[in-house]
């Protein structure tokens, strides 16, 4: 489905992402989980469309995103981290400027923003401003905004990030119910717990390098998953009798 | 404490420099440029000392220091979140003592490069008022106390302001009435000082101002000069309670912004449509998309807006030099101005979506409808403008048989000005103030790079319509069969530089759009 081949980019001195393969099959619900830095947001940027490798290639069900681009760019639906939106429409219109944008039908963009918005519980929001939703608010109207067009696969940047649980549980119901219909998801994340129970296959990356890929069972190889992670990722520190002054029982 | 904030805003001001070599260039080239007027200026006020009376001296630093003290007072307005390192409502956490804070604060403030050229400029009065030994005495007090004042004052503008305006419309608007009214202020201000400029007004302008908060403290060495040594004790004396009543104020406010701090009050959401706006309107494309997107973009978003406000009142400037005694035929410009700056204004339109622009690049949407799109908006207003400032010009000068030369010039570069923002705006973007910020912000460093584009943008526009501008002046000259010709001929050129300017520009957005991103968020 999503295929990456030697993708690799520096920022400056510093390489970001190197030589990274990756095969995201059809149909699965795929977790991307690494530290902080580790290259992931570069990786889907990459994989998308949004930023130019230095070197390698990203195939999105056989068409080369940066040469098939309009192709492969029909088939993908985004939600970056860290970019900002078109805050001066209201949620409606920005749902309805992402599937104008592709071309759609208005009737048809007009009739799924609502069911969208219906779905993501912001049926009361959809007349305000962008600019005045909240964090989780912003999260759920980028994720209509990526879905409007019916993509064959989902990529994710952070979904979860500065959403609250009633929000989380209906993102999590909406990409579950897609991927169980045949759609393919790939999503990043810090939250361990949350990639666990969602994902059936998982990469963990750190240094721009993929460490493990495979089935969920086959990465956390019987531990949890958290575990796993730090297991490979290493680096924590010990905190050991540091910091005794924190601990009040002590006087 | 007070010397840890001091601290704190110093290592601030040096990280700020510690930046990319561009952005250093910039700030180098602005940092010359700020030399050489506090150089003109400082060297101004000592040459009073000796070149003229002390009445002259007198007006000169009375008028030109309440200017300062106000520009002070008034700048944070304008200019929000500009410079917003020391922002008291950040200190909401920390347990600092509010007389201490207040004291940091003010100290600290000083610690800016506007702070540094107004203290130096108030020791040059010390010079200036050196015609007396109790003059010499007086003056550096008088000068503290006028310093801290234009601090004081801008410290208590910028705490009002931002507790005033805690919600987004109020905070947004605001710097663009403001512009508005000082530009209204300028018209009628000017026009008024052109009409009354007897050499005997400034003396009693700085008379007036010498009595208000403004001049108190800059009028005082002149008192003692005159031999007025009471009076110049009791405006001392005045200005220090000035002085004293703004740090009070300040601290009142402050005590407001702590306990209350920005974000903490909910805001309610301003701003309902219910319908699709401007999408229900706009031919269902992508296209039609991008207009619409833009169209309500430019009338919800402060930076656009006052960009509009300018365009709509640039042109209305050529209207001064009839107003004020000049030639009317000044007002026939104001057609191909307002036709220049409406076609060239587009030449970075890219930057101010920032890094929003990644929509445009994740669906794929062609270069051709991002770039005729983008358009719409200026093309609306033109519709609109350029036929009405034509007409406006030929019903002031009653010359009706320029009417389609004034409008084939304004044509000519509108159509002629989209086809080199096109172009240009595929190519390079420069940094823009983000949304929210303040319009008239722009990012430090930048200057460079930005007046070289603008020029470069200008510059192609100008050269391409100069055959039009010359048959205009034909029409000008009594040959009425020229304006038709220059109409035609606007009309062709025109969109001809349209056409292939959009072409052009759309095959280097295909091939550029995910670097045009990079650069957008770099340059945020």
């Amino acid at each position: 489905m999503l295929s990456l081949r030697g993708l690799s980019k520096a920022f400056g001195s510093t390489l970001a992402v190197d030589r990274l393969d990756l095969e995201v099959p059809r149909g699965s619900f795929f977790g991307f989980v690494g530290p902080n830095g580790a290259g992931k947001t570069t990786t889907l940027s990459m994989a998308t469309g949004l930023l130019r490798p230095d070197a390698g290639t990203a195939h999105v069900m056989g068409h080369d995103v940066w040469s098939d681009t309009v192709r492969a760019k029909q088939l993908v639906g985004v939600l970056p981290d860290g970019l900002r939106l078109f805050d001066r429409l209201t949620g409606l219109q920005l749902i309805c400027y992402s599937g104008l944008l592709r071309g759609m039908d208005r009737a048809l963009v007009v009739e799924r923003a609502h069911e969208l918005l219906g779905a993501l519980g912001l049926d009361d929001d959809g007349g305000n401003l962008v600019v005045d939703y909240s964090a989780g608010m912003t999260k759920k109207i980028s994720l209509a905004c990526a879905l409007i067009h019916a993509p064959r696969l989902l990529v994710l940047d952070e979904p979860f990030e500065g959403v609250d649980p009633i929000s989380t549980s209906t993102i999590r119901q909406i990409l579950e119910g897609y991927a169980s219909s045949g759609g393919t998801v790939i999503l990043s994340s810090h939250v361990m717990d949350l990639v666990q129970r969602l994902c059936d296959r998982v990469a963990v990356v750190a240094a721009g390098q993929i460490r493990a890929v495979g089935t969920l069972d086959e990465v956390r190889s019987g531990m949890t998953l958290e575990e796993r992670f730090v297991d490979l990722v290493g680096g924590q520190t010990d905190v050991g009798e540091g910091l005794a002054w924190l601990r009040s029982s002590s006087d | 404490m007070v010397a840890l904030i001091v601290r704190l805003k110093w290592q601030l001001l040096r990280n700020g420099l510690r930046r990319s070599t561009p952005q250093l260039v910039g700030l180098i080239l602005g940092g010359v440029y700020g030399l050489s007027v506090l150089v003109v200026v400082a060297t101004g006020l000592i040459t009073l000392r000796f070149a003229v009376p002390s009445a002259v001296a007198r007006s000169v630093v009375i008028i030109g220091g309440s200017a300062l003290t106000l520009g002070w007072a008034v700048f944070p307005v304008i200019a929000y979140g500009i410079d917003e390192t020391l922002d008291p409502a950040r200190f909401a956490t920390f347990a600092v003592p509010r007389r201490q804070l207040v004291l940091g604060l003010l100290v600290s403030s000083l610690v800016s490069v506007p702070a540094a050229v107004t203290t130096i400029l108030g020791l040059a009065t010390v010079i200036t008022w050196s015609r007396s030994v109790l003059a010499v005495l007086v003056a550096p007090a008088a000068a503290a106390v006028a310093v801290l004042t234009c601090v004081a004052l801008s410290r208590l503008t910028s705490t009002a302001f931002s507790s005033m305006s805690q919600r987004r419309r109020g905070r947004e608007m605001v710097p663009v009435l403001v512009l508005l009214l000082s530009v209204g202020f300028g018209v009628v201000g000017s026009s008024i000082m052109k009409r009354l400029s007897t050499p005997g007004l400034l003396p009693h302008v700085a008379d007036v101002l010498g009595w208000t908060p403004l001049g108190l403290a800059w009028s005082v060495p002149a008192d003692i000069v005159d031999g007025a040594i009471w009076t110049g004790l009791l405006r001392l004396f005045l200005a220090v309670v000035v002085l004293a009543a703004a740090l009070l104020a300040w601290d009142f406010l402050l005590q407001g912004a702590l306990e209350n701090p920005r974000g903490a009050t909910g805001e309610r959401a301003l701003t309902r449509d219910a319908g699709l706006g401007w999408f229900a309107r706009m031919p269902a494309t992508p296209a039609g998309a991008v207009a619409a997107r833009s169209l309500t973009s430019w009338l919800r978003d402060p930076r656009y807006i006052s960009s509009v406000a300018l365009m709509l009142l640039l042109p209305l400037g050529l209207l001064l030099p009839p107003l004020s005694g000049g030639s009317k035929l000044w007002s026939l410009a104001m057609a191909p101005t307002a036709g220049f700056l409406l076609g060239w204004s587009m030449h970075n339109d890219i930057a101010y979506d920032g890094t929003a622009f990644w929509t445009h690049v994740a669906t794929g949407v062609s270069g051709r409808a991002d770039r005729l799109g983008r358009l719409a908006p200026t093309a609306i207003a033109a519709s609109a403008l350029l036929p009405g400032y034509a007409i406006l010009g030929c019903a002031l000068t009653g010359l009706w048989s320029l009417w389609p030369a004034l409008f084939g010039v304004g044509v000519g570069f509108l159509m002629t000005g989209f086809g080199v923002a096109s172009v240009m705006s595929a190519l390079k973007p420069y940094p823009v103030p983000g949304p929210g910020e303040s319009p008239f912000g722009a990012p430090p460093g930048s200057s460079a790079l930005t007046v070289v584009i603008q020029a470069v943008a200008g510059a192609a526009v100008f050269v391409l319509n100069l055959p039009l501008v010359a048959i205009g002046f034909g029409a000008l000259t009594g040959h009425i069969w020229m304006g038709w010709l220059c109409l035609g001929l606007a009309v062709l050129l025109g969109s001809a530089a349209l056409g292939f300017g959009t072409w052009w520009g759309a095959r280097i957005y295909e091939r550029r759009a995910p670097d045009l991103l990079a650069d957008l968020s770099r340059i945020r």
